[in-house]
């Protein structure tokens, strides 16, 4: 390397003769060299001078003896290293690992030195003839002649290996000596820690972990079982963070995952009296968070959680609404099904990690069984109507939208919403006009829900009823304050007027009114029409109620709530004591069938008996005779005989209202029908089953063979007609 | 317009039964409204395109007319046409007895197995009128299903008549569960 800039004065040549050298000259220097590296194994290398020895190996490199150097090296070190060797098979017992561990560290000091000594030769020689450094040297050269010496190989891999046993026995080992041992092993090659120690010992692991997980279960149940497990496994990470290679994790938890999860996941699952379902039904969240922290390491371990609690939820459930005993009573049915919903809530939240999987697989068990019980929309709806009506007294507001909100988590999974819509209709409009409801805020709250979930549509009817209510209040109001002065003699009339259409559908009945009332009820019409022209009222005597004062013998008077035919039938009796069934329905005219029940609410019931009967039988015969019973007493002022509550329906009722939905459901799928048709005009058969019931789904299922009716129906009155070629494709006829 | 007496005379002077089936074909050519009736345009159009002009041709022509049924296309013509015009003026639907008397007729020539079974169910179950996309439909039955129901589709888009006719074979024992019992011997 020149510099730029000239210089005056001395200038250095070089020889211009070759130089030769003294031949000896390369042996004499090479034997100072061989001298301090027996001095510096021999521990003896506080008398050397680096300086000199530095010189020495530089210039047999410049003068090109760099071969002989490296070959001295080699021949040196291995002689070395080959006492080493045997000092160290000469080591008994455990004697064995710590001689191996005192020389490996005296050995890296040694190299560390010669390696400095060198490190001229490091630099230049050795990169250009491609040769091994000295400090890799040392360490294959320790490798080769101790490590994979004959006679320490094996006894170091089954050393290590009995060690690592003896820990896992329970047993106290020296982990520093371990720790030394396996980062000697990591040193020298991820090649060497692989064979000489990682393999065997993963296989010795997998062998172990075999028997101990054949022992176990046979012996414990699956709750101890998966605490050994845990322990185990959590000893291994412990072991690696300590000992090992952090590179040995995985694979070592992957041998306890596989002998003792993987293989025996079906039986601890599944295991009698102990197993997952039972976990489930004690509530076991510990177990069964462990499980599932367990299970998901193995391939679907998860899975086979979830099935289980899947198919023990579907059979727990299917047994609840099939049960006869449980569907006696609806709201303590519906109640059931909330607290199943909540139990697995909280198993799924605490245990399971809320795994969004097991989430969706518990809604769609729930959606499963709820639907196999064909009362379930009904049944549903009287929970609602007896919180409604009792159950949410005096409940804080945000409790009240917890009720409704796990209501309408119920009514989402229902597969015939449309059935709920009818029951509801018809309980809440007795709620309404019994003046029963709660509160009305809580009403309002759900039906603002309900519309949320299922559309406008849905709610716009049930909104009138309460619009009507409210507007007849008004009626009212202005009907006293207009014709207050003529009525202050009469009863006291209170009007429900209510929009056809908006409310149940009821069928009128004939009902002779009482004489008094009939006259305030005209009143009331011809007022009501004065003010709404073109309208058409009719009284719906089947739906009303009264407040009547009775009078019985010594003076006792009670004021008795009954419904509009009980109050037509009792003021039969101001006129004459003793009244035969025939003289009764002459007077009244209302049909056979309510008569008689009304009749049996009067006569027959404990407590509410203001009439009595001849014969005193359970049943009303037309050839009965009535009574007007002086002697009624009970320890209420105020008795209640009407019956205004929201019943489950008797089967005949029930298959009338089941007949009603599949009657309003036919347009709904024809109006279906014909949407898809217009917008797809040409379409096969099975695609237009498909399209309708992905668009009526969320509020029934239609049926299949309804659907075909119904694309006949429209056939022939020529909105669609069949392909001429393809007789499964249906076009749509503008 | 020529009336049932004028049609039983124009019957007997062409020797024809008045029930045969060939009245039909002759109905069809002639694009008849009703059955029992021809109006003057009717007739004389109808016998202008089969180029009759004289009782002796027309009488002569009445084999080659009947046979008109056997080829496949016509006789599928002739059967939708029949509905038509056997139905009352009107009616959008056909009676059933007039229907069974028609499928009975048309039957006899087109040699369906499961006629009388047919007629019999509508008889037992169904006893309302036949539209016309049924009526039409059970010529294709009966032309692709086999007597068998081997090859019955269920998902074959069939009108819900005949997915009812196929229940009530099976439920009365007349066709085999073929596949069902198959299935049990391959389990043996």
């Amino acid at each position: 390397m020149s510099s730029q800039k000239k210089r005056s004065g001395i200038q250095i040549e070089a020889f211009k003769h070759r130089v030769v050298v003294d031949p000896k000259y390369a042996e004499k220097t090479w034997k100072v060299l061989e001298h301090a590296i027996h001095e510096i194994y021999n521990r003896n290398a506080s008398g050397l001078s680096f300086e000199e020895l530095y010189r020495n190996a530089y210039n047999m490199v410049l003068h090109k003896f760099g071969d002989k150097l490296y070959a001295g090296l080699v021949s040196t070190m291995t002689l070395h290293l080959k006492e080493i060797a045997a000092s160290v098979e000469a080591s008994q017992g455990s004697l064995f690992l710590e001689e191996l561990n005192k020389k490996w560290m005296e050995h890296n000091k040694a190299l560390q030195m010669i390696r400095d000594i060198l490190m001229y030769m490091d630099r230049t020689y050795i990169p250009s003839t491609h040769k091994t450094p000295v400090h890799e040297l040392g360490l294959n050269l320790w490798r080769d002649n101790i490590i994979h010496s004959s006679n320490i190989q094996t006894r170091l891999k089954d050393t290590l290996q009995e060690i690592v046993q003896k820990e896992r026995g329970g047993e106290v080992i020296n982990r520093g000596l371990m720790r030394n041992i396996v980062k000697m092993l990591m040193d020298l090659g991820p090649s060497v820690y692989q064979h000489d120690f990682e393999k065997p010992f993963l296989d010795v692991s997998a062998n172990f972990y075999r028997g101990e997980s054949q022992q176990y279960i046979e012996c414990c149940d699956c709750g101890d079982y998966l605490k050994k497990a845990e322990k185990r496994l959590n000893e291994e990470i412990e072991r690696v963070s300590q000992y090992l290679d952090a590179k040995s994790e995985v694979k070592i938890t992957n041998v306890v995952e596989k002998e003792m999860i993987q293989s025996q996941m079906n039986r601890l699952a599944h295991m009698e009296n102990s197993g997952l379902v039972n976990m489930i039904v004690d509530d076991k969240y510990e177990d069964m968070g462990r499980m599932y922290n367990l299970f998901r390491r193995v391939p679907n371990g998860l899975t086979l959680i979830k099935d289980v609690m899947t198919s023990h939820i579907r059979e727990t459930g299917k047994q609840l609404v099939t049960d006869p005993e449980k569907l006696k009573d609806p709201v303590d049915f519906v109640q059931r099904l909330l607290d199943e919903k909540d139990k697995h809530d909280k198993i799924i939240n605490l245990a399971f990690n809320n795994d969004k999987t097991f989430q969706n697989a518990l809604n769609s068990s729930f959606e499963y069984f709820i639907n196999l019980n064909t009362r379930s929309p009904e049944f549903i709806s009287l929970f609602v109507d007896d919180k409604l009506r009792k159950g949410l007294k005096g409940v804080s507001e945000e409790d009240v939208e917890i009720v409704l909100d796990k209501v309408m988590m119920l009514f989402r999974y229902l597969q015939e919403k449309d059935v709920f819509e009818k029951y509801y209709k018809q309980h809440l409009a007795k709620r309404l006009l019994s003046g029963k409801s709660v509160s009305e805020d809580a009403e309002r709250s759900l039906i603002l829900k309900l519309k949320t979930e299922c559309g406008y549509q849905f709610t716009s009817k049930l909104e009138g009823m309460f619009t009507d209510m409210k507007t007849s209040e008004d009626t009212m109001k202005g009907f006293y304050e207009a014709m207050g002065h003529l009525l202050a003699d009469g009863p006291t009339l209170s009007v429900h007027v209510l929009t056809t259409g908006s409310w149940p559908t009821q069928s009128t009945t004939t009902c002779n009114l009482p004489p008094e009332i009939l006259s305030v009820c005209d009143k009331f019409k011809k007022y009501y029409l004065g003010t709404h022209n073109g309208r058409r009222l009719t009284w719906q005597t089947n739906m009303g109620s009264a407040d009547i004062k009775a009078t019985f013998s010594k003076g006792v008077k009670h004021e008795l709530n009954v419904s509009t035919y009980q109050m037509c039938v009792l003021m039969q009796f101001n006129d004459a004591d003793r009244l035969s069934y025939r003289e009764i329905e002459q007077a009244v005219e209302i049909p056979r069938v309510e008569l008689k029940r009304c009749l049996q609410s009067l006569a027959c019931a404990k407590g509410k008996n203001v009439l009595r009967k001849e014969p005193m039988s359970k049943d009303i015969s037309e050839n009965d005779v009535f009574f007007f019973n002086e002697k009624f007493s009970s320890k209420f002022y105020k008795v209640k005989i009407g019956m205004v509550a929201a019943q489950k329906e008797s089967e005949p009722e029930k298959q009338e209202t089941r007949q009603r939905v599949e009657e309003d459901r036919k347009p709904q799928i024809e109006a279906a029908i014909v949407r898809i048709m217009k917008a797809r005009r040409v379409l096969d058969h099975n695609n237009i089953v498909a399209e309708v019931t992905k668009q009526l789904q969320s509020r029934f299922m239609p049926n299949p063979i309804v659907i075909k009716k119904r694309i006949e129906s429209l056939i022939e009155r020529e909105f669609l007609e069949r392909d001429k070629e393809d007789r499964k494709l249906y076009r749509y006829l503008a | 317009m020529i009336m049932a007496d004028g049609i039983s005379n124009l019957c007997n002077d062409l020797q024809v039964d008045p029930q045969d089936i060939v009245m039909l074909v002759v109905s069809w050519h002639m694009k008849a409204a009703t059955m029992c009736e021809f109006s003057k345009q009717e007739f004389v159009g109808g016998l202008q395109s089969l180029g009759i002009d004289s009782l002796e041709k027309f009488r002569d022509r009445i084999p080659s007319i009947r046979s008109e049924l056997k080829d496949d296309q016509k006789f599928k013509e002739i059967y939708n046409f029949a509905f038509g015009w056997a139905k009352e003026k009107g009616q959008k639907s056909l009676a059933l007895d007039t229907a069974i008397g028609m499928w009975q007729l048309l039957f006899e020539e087109k040699q369906w197995p499961l006629v009388e079974h047919w007629c019999q169910f509508l008889q037992a179950r169904h006893n309302k009128a036949i539209s016309r996309d049924t009526w039409s439909q059970l010529l294709e039955f009966a032309r692709s299903v086999d007597p068998t129901l081997s090859n019955y589709d269920a998902e074959g888009a069939w009108p819900y008549l005949l997915d009812e006719f196929v229940e009530y074979l099976k439920e009365n024992g007349i066709i085999q569960q073929k596949g069902r019992v198959l299935d049990l011997l391959g389990h043996i």
